[in-house]
């Protein structure tokens, strides 16, 4: 080992005293002296035609969608059309698969363990607990990302994405990150984990950060619904009947706006405080446009992005789906776990205008967002021993009307503040579990992937108890 | 310290085993280690898909593949193992991606480096070939995208090119598979020695520079002879480049 | 039940004020000054003082160190009299003197500070703005061995990054000849070599003008209120105080006078234009980004289309579309070509 020490702080040191006679522009002359080198041997093979003819129809493209007048138009119609193809779409083989997998399959595996004679317990912690957890997921998640994803990629074949990031980035440069940071939040609206995966775009490391720690609060599908129903229960109900569905919808895109600011605005504080030493670069190619291939395009994205993000949900959910069945099945005294957590966290839920019940769901439903609203009804239904409703202790369900939903939920003690809050806090929490992992493997590092999880949650803590104060002291509750 | 290197055996293995392991390549089942490099946006997971009939995802974004991708095929016999590297536009900046391509490049000595160029952008990709072939003698150049070449009336001239970078040059359009099978008989025939490339050096340096360069890197051949890249490691360490320190004090360029 | 809403925001907003209070108290600069005021610091500091007042040729009394540094003076007095007793330096009749270890001691300290200020500039992504303050804290914390390991990381640099001389291990100092642009006369071309980073206020106007190292000027007019001149196509004007704390050197019989240089930033779209280089202010990572994507000198470039805020603007170079933002197109010198 000594020898090789030695020879190599032998040309170690020859190299620091080259470095000092040659002087700090090496990396200038070696990249001149490689192109030169490049444009020798070009000159000798290549024969091209005037350029401008042969990119006419790039660049003339490339003036209406990056224009003043039409570039901001297009971008918004094409995201409003995607977003508007995905929720449509996925309604209905979502629902298929719930019919399924919950009504289906669920009963029809509960039979065969009856007719085994598994034990109670067995049987209550693998398919009431697992298995619900795991099916929810599948039923929620795969169509609208199964749909949502191909779109985006068939955009980002085309070439159009580096277009749209072009297009943003002096808004994007202004919060202190980057363009293509517009690509990776709307495809948090998709799925976060994704979002981040996609961060990989930005080469610069500042601004990749910036955009792996902000995606979180992109709304991604597994928050649409909840959003939804609770607008349409709570804020739907606000106005007369004509006019419930337009209010619920324009409250919705309202959270997911809100989303879009909190983005901008933490990427700002972020890039001016914790940031502000990591290295940062600019630099956006906008490749030639290329014809997508359609059906291998779909193929791929299907296969590359959304089964691989499923696949990481499932992992997460199963265990989830174990221990909601658990803490609601087992008793310390005469309590379950799911009640004691209940009412020890009542008090701090109530001063955020929540309550305990959605605070012990955040915190078991962590591993997917898709599961919150039916660990609510579940909680709340046996924390209020409502007989009746539900499949039983420690079996998430959810409702066919949003009625039925809304009349558990008031029995709950829910008012429209909490539906507001929930609102808030389902865009302002942690991100879910399958996101933290993704984000640690993204960034190799636990001080970013605790910031990214626990940034949002203060924040949520903050707002919700800012709103339900202020609330409590007009509405003199 | 027996150098194994210059193995007189015509068609042996090149890679380093140990170094691959590092990188985390399983090269067990493995007769011949094939490297992708390449601009971004320059077709390179479309090749690689091409070559081993994997649908890896390949979007029209620079830097796609941060992780590294790995497939197989096999041709006469031999076994093939495909590792498709980041996009990046150079080896020097050190970041991420080019932290990635390089390394594996380095120090896990592929038995052969294919360099995937776009047709219709040729100068600016040589900044890579030319950095690549620095490092490594067995290199296939793949001149992809050539149906949109064609289609800008972009005439390349392969074989004057494949002189001038001492290495093969294989037209290709991955997207409809043209000349995918030249180019895996041509990969078959550098990793079996079957074709020695004599790689282009870069010429072009500035004065003081090439100086700096020759003269660091005589001495790095002299004190290991069995280096094959002293240059390239010489414009390493005189641009500062601490990994290649580090590779040095620890003798990672050997094969142990 | 329910809390009291109003107690609830009172505490709430008694906490947020606590806890501002704290983080402030951590950071500010009261505390700094405490870390600063430690021994070693202020005796670094002084030494550090000294040295520039003896380097520009003046001379420093014991009433004027202690009121550059804010000193009490029984301080001051204790710190001096400390200092001689170490052989750091003199106090004759008033006047406060270096000795050559006292040199030696100060141009470490100076080491090591430019040393940091270069790191910051090439390594991170620290605004310039901030490199002066961050390298006050670092001077007096970096062992030697650690600025030497930084000396070599950093390739053995010679320059800091707002052009000053950084001193080597044996403590010898590049001697530099340079002028003060306001001391130019009309028509006089020469190149900027420094900017001074202090005081602050002006430092950061020169900032913010965006005046770089490295560039060429050339004086239109100069008296005692104003100082006009052209650089990279850009016309300056500033007051003499200003125009003092660039440092610049005439122009040598080699160097040419590029006439018509201008910025990539003012080739709107369509013009096409050669790039002569790129300006020693874009540094590290950026600085190598540009350089491999082909920003090169010699190679054409063209601007094709501007973003609907007309930041950033996409250049055609070697045959494909880069877009670059306002500051980096700032930092490309080009020479336009009119077809």
């Amino acid at each position: 080992m000594v020898e090789i020490k030695d020879k190599a702080s032998e040309i170690i040191d020859l190299a620091s005293e080259l470095r000092w006679q040659v002087g700090d522009d090496f990396h200038d002359r070696l990249t001149e002296g490689i192109y030169a080198d490049a444009a020798t041997i070009t000159e000798r093979v290549e024969q091209k035609p005037d350029r401008k003819i042969s990119y006419s129809f790039d660049r003339a493209l490339d003036k209406i969608l990056t224009s003043g007048t039409f570039g901001f138009p297009i971008m918004i119609l094409v995201l409003a059309v995607i977003l508007w193809i995905t929720i449509q779409g996925a309604n209905y083989p979502s629902g298929a698969l719930a019919v399924l997998l919950l009504d289906i399959v669920y009963p029809f595996l509960k039979d065969i363990s009856s007719n085994l004679g598994i034990y109670w317990w067995i049987d209550g912690l693998l398919i009431d607990g697992v298995y619900m957890a795991v099916a929810w997921v599948i039923a929620v998640m795969l169509p609208p990302m199964a749909i949502f994803f191909p779109l985006f990629t068939l955009l980002e074949d085309f070439g159009y994405l580096p277009r749209v990031a072009f297009n943003l980035d002096s808004l994007f440069k202004r919060a202190g990150a980057h363009g293509k940071q517009a690509l990776t939040m709307s495809m948090g609206w998709g799925c976060n984990a994704a979002g981040v995966v996609a961060t990989r775009i930005i080469d610069s490391p500042r601004e990749r950060l910036i955009a792996i720690i902000t995606n979180n609060f992109s709304l991604c599908n597994g928050r649409w619904p909840t959003q939804i129903l609770i607008a349409t229960i709570f804020i739907g109900a606000l106005v007369p009947s004509g006019l419930a569905n337009l209010t619920a919808s324009l409250s919705v895109i309202t959270i997911a706006m809100l989303g879009v600011f909190f983005t901008f605005f933490s990427s700002w504080v972020l890039s001016k405080t914790m940031l502000k030493g990591e290295v940062s670069t600019f630099t956006l190619e906008l490749p030639p446009y290329r014809p997508p291939r359609f059906w291998k395009t779909i193929y791929t994205s299907i296969i590359d992005r959304t089964l691989i993000v499923l696949w990481r949900a499932i992992v997460f959910a199963a265990p989830a789906g174990a221990i909601i069945w658990l803490i609601s099945n087992i008793d310390v005294g005469d309590v379950s776990i799911a009640n004691l957590a209940i009412s020890s966290f009542d008090g701090f839920g109530v001063l955020l205008g929540l309550n305990g019940v959605i605070l012990l769901a955040y915190i078991v439903a962590i591993p997917a967002n898709e599961i919150v609203i039916p660990t609510i009804l579940m909680l709340t239904v046996s924390n209020l021993a409502i007989t009746g409703v539900g499949a039983g202790e420690g079996v998430m369900f959810e409702l066919d009307s949003s009625s039925e939903t809304a009349e558990i939920l008031k029995a709950g003690g829910w008012t429209v503040l909490t539906g507001i809050n929930l609102m808030l806090f389902s865009l302002l929490h942690n991100p879910c579990s399958t996101t933290i992992y993704t984000i640690y493997q993204e960034t190799k590092s636990w001080k970013w992937t605790s910031v990214a999880s626990i940034l949002p949650v203060i924040m949520g803590f903050v707002v919700t108890f800012l709103v339900a104060q202020v609330w409590r002291l007009i509405a003199g509750v | 310290m027996s150098d194994q290197i210059a193995s007189s055996c015509d068609d042996c293995a090149f890679h380093n085993i140990a170094q691959l392991k590092k990188l985390g390549v399983n090269v067990e089942d493995t007769d011949y280690v094939v490297t992708l490099a390449g601009n971004p946006n320059t077709g390179k997971s479309t090749v690689f898909n091409a070559l081993t009939g994997l649908r890896q995802h390949t979007g029209n974004w620079p830097g796609k593949t941060v992780t590294r991708a790995e497939g197989g095929f096999s041709y006469n016999e031999k076994r093939f193992k495909l590792v498709d590297l980041p996009g990046t536009y150079s080896l020097l900046s050190t970041s991420q991606d080019e932290e990635i391509a390089r390394n594996f490049i380095l120090f896990g000595r592929p038995d052969v480096t294919i360099i995937v160029v776009d047709a219709s952008r040729l100068e600016r990709n040589l900044n890579l070939v030319l950095q690549v072939l620095e490092i490594t003698n067995k290199a296939v150049l793949c001149l992809n995208l050539m149906d949109e070449a064609r289609r800008h009336d972009i005439i390349v001239d392969e074989r004057t090119l494949a002189k001038d970078l001492g290495i093969p040059v294989v037209p290709t359009s991955a997207r409809s598979l043209e000349g995918i099978p030249q180019l895996i008989e041509t990969i078959y025939k550098v990793a079996s020695n079957e074709i020695v490339c004599k790689p282009h050096k870069i010429k072009n340096l500035a004065g003081p520079v090439n100086k700096a360069v020759e003269q660091l890197s005589s001495k790095i051949s002299k004190i290991y002879p069995e280096m094959p890249n002293s240059r390239w490691i010489a414009m390493r360490l005189l641009d500062g480049d601490e990994r290649v320190v580090t590779a040095l004090q620890n003798n990672e360029f050997l094969i142990a | 039940m329910t809390p009291d809403p109003g107690i609830a925001l009172i505490v709430f907003f008694i906490l947020v004020f606590v806890g501002v209070l704290l983080w402030k108290i951590i950071k500010s600069p009261f505390l700094l000054q405490n870390i600063k005021q430690s021994k070693k610091a202020l005796v670094e500091d002084i030494l550090k003082q000294l040295y520039h007042v003896e380097y520009s040729g003046r001379t420093a009394s014991l009433n004027a160190m202690a009121g550059a540094l804010k000193l009490s003076d029984r301080k001051i007095v204790r710190l001096v009299e400390d200092m001689s007793s170490h052989d750091l330096l003199k106090l004759d009749q008033d006047i406060l003197q270096l000795t050559s270890s006292g040199r030696d001691y100060a141009l470490k300290i100076i080491r090591v500070h430019r040393l940091w200020e270069k790191y910051l500039s090439e390594r991170t992504g620290f605004d310039k703005s901030e490199w002066h303050d961050r390298a006050e804290q670092k001077e007096h914390t970096l062992t030697e061995e650690q600025a030497e390991q930084l000396y070599h990381d950093l390739g053995n640099p010679r320059f800091d990054p707002h052009g000053d001389p950084i001193p080597t291990e044996a403590g010898e100092i590049i001697e530099t000849h340079w002028k003060s642009l306001s001391s130019l006369s009309e028509n006089t071309v020469a190149r900027i070599v420094h900017l001074e980073d202090e005081p602050e206020v002006i430092y950061q106007q020169i900032v913010a003008e965006k005046l770089h190292i490295g560039s060429q000027v050339k004086i239109i007019a100069s008296d005692n209120h104003e100082v006009k001149f052209f650089s990279e196509g850009e016309e300056y004007r500033f007051s003499p105080i200003v125009a003092s704390n660039i440092s610049v050197k005439e122009l040598t019989a080699q160097e040419k006078y590029e006439e018509d240089v201008v910025r990539l930033s003012s080739l709107d779209p369509g013009e096409k234009a050669i790039i002569l280089g790129i300006s020693s202010e874009c540094r590290g990572a950026s600085r190598r980004r540009l350089l491999d994507l082909g920003f090169i000198a010699g190679s054409s470039i063209e601007t094709e289309f501007a973003s609907p805020s007309k930041e950033p603007k996409a250049y055609s170079i070697r045959n494909t579309i880069i877009a670059l933002r306002g500051d980096q197109a700032d930092l490309i010198l080009i020479k336009k070509v009119n077809e």
